[in-house]
């Protein structure tokens, strides 16, 4: 395993009956990086994290974690690990602290050592006050930070979390960003999936684009971004609403979103003199006035469309 | 292994049977039904008939150990998958192997505890056994087989607990027909007997007898020796179907 590398994945397969879930997938993942696993749903981000993590067996390929091979040492490779599955749940009928202890057992951590991370992170996480409250009173939020507690219990290097934020509400949400921006700050390693692209955009250093089975494409956002550089993305907004189908006829060889009053059209920047004269033309036709126009470069959503739908 | 590993694994078994204990056994339910329903099927057979609480102490005793150790092992998994709580204890530094060998061992303390209850009872009304050592050892060994017996059928790919009890079910009470309970092993239809050899109830009801100074089929060390070979047997079945049905559960 390359120095540095505490993630190692090679050529990974799985299929479920005539399914083919995971095709050759392979990435390795930085000690200290937050590497983010993207694709629609059904991209096989999931069936990916758990042949990492050894809980699913391949039908080809090898994952190593920390340089123990997850098939063959299980235990020792987990060791290092916290896990946060994407539809998963405490024991509901443990309270949040038995919860916490148990999983501190498990890893085989000291009881004073126990006790005092349970309270840190409970702090941490805020829901200390529902410490004694059962599992199956909690808000899909509250449950969702006690799984986030339950994988940080044994101290792990490495953290996976398979759409951290699915399904909370913003306030949430945005504090589980902001917990793993911190858990980076320490030295932690994160590997998350989501298909929430923002997220991806706002918090990974790396990431590898998943679609049917497939890595399709990968670097940082960044990379990527240059990598579409040749693209525009040019925002109206007009006075009133717009009829899809006849601004679709006019700029057919663009891709081309309509909602209500705006429109974004995506295109090669040399065409983009073409495509403002077209507008213009657009405007007078059907007497418009344009009330707000924007041009940039394509954002991290329109590459990510672009990638899974072949566009790019 | 190194000694640390394997204490680690030893303590990360007993952690899980614990938590198996507390979630599903050491609960008021589940104890007065696992005294009411051996009880029952007991009653069913002994009332009327004439025997006395002395004579049929055995029976009850094999039947509690029967229906504890084995009634709740089968559920376990797929309540677990259920849940949603499967995943997330697997994702830990745990093995299938680990999470079944607690949940055996949880099942195997809880037949131990009610078999208990009975023979002090039996103390108590100075029902007296012969044979302690063979009782004990019986109902230690005699436990734990029905307990990975019942992991096997927890095997079955559903996460819906009544499919495992129903295939369970189907297994366990015809079993209690077979295995010289009530109807002595020699009285049974020839086309029945083979069946009785391969359950491990008639070891475990032989021995007992035995223990308490009734007329046996076999001697203790035979009784035991065979109830540890289906031990392993159960066991090894339980934990290879398991890993196999894995996957589709999760």
């Amino acid at each position: 395993m390359p120095l540095g590398n505490v993630v190692e994945v090679h050529d990974l397969a799985k299929s479920f009956g005539d399914v083919r879930a995971v095709d050759g997938v392979s990435f390795s993942v930085r000690r200290g990086e937050i590497y983010g696993l993207l694709g629609p749903n059904g991209a096989g981000k999931t069936t990916t994290i758990r042949m990492t993590i050894g809980i699913v067996t391949p039908d080809r390929g090898e994952a190593y974690i920390m340089g123990y091979n997850v098939h063959k040492e299980p235990v020792k490779a987990r060791s290092f690990i916290g896990v946060v599955p994407e539809i998963s749940n405490p024991y509901v009928d443990l309270t949040v602290w038995e919860n916490l202890m148990l999983v501190g057992e498990i890893y085989c951590v000291p009881k004073r050592i126990r006790v005092k991370r349970a309270k840190n992170l409970l702090k941490m996480l805020k829901i200390y006050e529902a410490r004694n409250r059962k599992a199956k009173v909690l808000s899909k939020g509250m449950r969702r930070r006690l799984l986030l507690a339950m994988a940080l219990m044994g101290d792990p290097d490495i953290l996976f979390l398979d759409e951290p934020t699915s399904g909370l509400d913003v306030i949430s949400a945005r504090m589980i960003r902001s917990l793993l921006l911190e858990l980076k700050e320490q030295g932690k390693t994160i590997i998350l999936t989501t298909h929430n692209i923002d997220e991806a955009g706002m918090l990974c250093d790396r990431v590898a684009i998943m679609n049917r089975g497939k890595v399709i494409a990968r670097g940082t956002p960044e990379e990527l971004k240059i990598r579409f550089g040749e693209y525009a993305r040019i925002l109206l907004c007009f006075d009133r609403e717009i009829d899809a189908k006849l601004i679709r006829k006019h700029f057919d060889s663009y891709e081309v979103i309509v909602q209500g009053r705006r429109l974004a059209i995506i295109c090669r920047s040399k065409d983009l003199r073409d495509v403002l004269e077209q507008i213009v033309q657009v405007t007078n036709e059907y007497s418009l006035s344009i009330e707000e126009l924007r041009a940039s470069g394509l954002n991290f959503e329109d590459i990510f469309v672009r990638l899974v739908e072949g566009l790019g | 292994m190194r000694f640390e590993e394997i204490r680690q694994f030893l303590y990360r078994i007993w952690v899980l049977c614990l938590k198996d204990m507390k979630l599903y056994y050491f609960k008021g339910p589940t104890i007065v039904m696992g005294i009411l329903m051996p009880l029952f099927v007991w009653l069913a057979f002994v009332a009327g008939r004439g025997f006395s609480f002395t004579e049929s102490l055995p029976a009850l005793i094999t039947l509690a150990s029967f229906f504890v150790s084995s009634s709740i092992t089968p559920i376990v998994m797929p309540w677990e998958a259920r849940q949603k709580s499967l995943e997330m204890l697997l994702s830990k530094p745990v093995t299938i192997y680990i999470v079944l060998l607690g949940t055996a061992l949880a099942s195997s303390i809880f037949g131990i505890f009610i078999s208990s209850v009975l023979v002090t009872i039996g103390l108590l009304l100075n029902v007296i056994p012969r044979d302690l050592i063979s009782l004990a050892l019986g109902i230690a060994v005699s436990s734990l087989c029905y307990s990975f017996m019942g992991l096997v059928f927890s095997a079955i790919p559903s996460d819906v607990p009544a499919d495992a009890v129903m295939l369970s079910s189907a297994v366990r009470l015809p079993l209690i027909f077979v295995s010289g309970i009530f109807i002595p092993v020699h009285s049974l239809p020839h086309y029945v007997k083979p069946l009785a050899f391969i359950s491990p109830l008639t070891y475990f009801s032989d021995l007992i007898k035995n223990a308490y100074g009734y007329s046996s089929l076999l001697s203790p060390s035979i009784d035991v020796i065979a109830l540890l070979l289906l031990t392993i047997i159960f066991a090894a079945l339980a934990l290879a179907a398991n890993k196999r049905t894995l996957t589709r559960r999760l």
